[in-house]
């Protein structure tokens, strides 16, 4: 796989499309990466239709052990979070 | 929260139209799409990577009928949440 986007490339995509200067459009999308974040974190789903859902579920404590040592732990219930495609997107992916 | 959501939630937390956070949200996930199709990978740092991931093709059954099915190969993308957002949902 070759190219990777970044960041950078998202906010120059916007930066063609808006009137705004480069270093606004960056901060208009830290704002939104912002929403998205506390989004996941308080709804536990985040919708975008046409492109998938992020969820966040809970992981119940688990016991582990240090691979190291060897010492046997207790792992601390913890939120993981998840992405669901659309079928829309899917389809996209996958034409037929 | 869904899409339509996030555009409000931006425009005023950021005091612009909403025809303006439209073409902000609507941009960023465009972006993120059409970079998938093409194969790309996606890194947003502090939220997470996509990556897309080539599955092969099988022979299934259809676990009520037990008629055979053929499952057709399929690109489905990877999300790798980031380090930041990891942390962030379980502060």
């Amino acid at each position: 796989m070759g190219k990777t986007l970044t960041k950078a490339d998202i906010v120059d995509s916007i930066y063609e499309k808006s009137d705004r200067n480069r270093a606004e459009v960056k901060a208009q999308v830290e704002s939104l990466l912002e929403i998205m974040k506390q989004s996941v974190k308080k709804d536990h789903a985040l919708l975008v239709s046409g492109f998938g859902k992020f969820e966040a579920y809970d992981k119940r404590a688990r016991k582990g052990r240090n691979p190291q040592t060897n010492q046997a732990i207790t792992l601390p219930p913890r939120k993981v979070v998840v992405f669901r495609l659309s079928r829309k997107f899917r389809a996209e992916l996958n034409p037929q | 929260m869904n899409k339509s959501e996030l555009i409000k939630t931006l425009a005023e937390k950021n005091d612009i139209h909403v025809d303006e956070a439209a073409l902000v949200v609507n941009t960023f996930f465009d972006s993120i799409k059409d970079s998938l199709i093409k194969e790309e990978r996606v890194e947003i740092r502090g939220f997470g990577s996509f990556k897309l991931k080539d599955y092969g093709g099988y022979t299934g059954r259809n676990p009520k009928t037990g008629e055979v099915v053929q499952v057709s190969p399929k690109k489905l993308p990877f999300f790798r949440p980031g380090k930041e957002l990891k942390e962030y949902v379980n502060k």
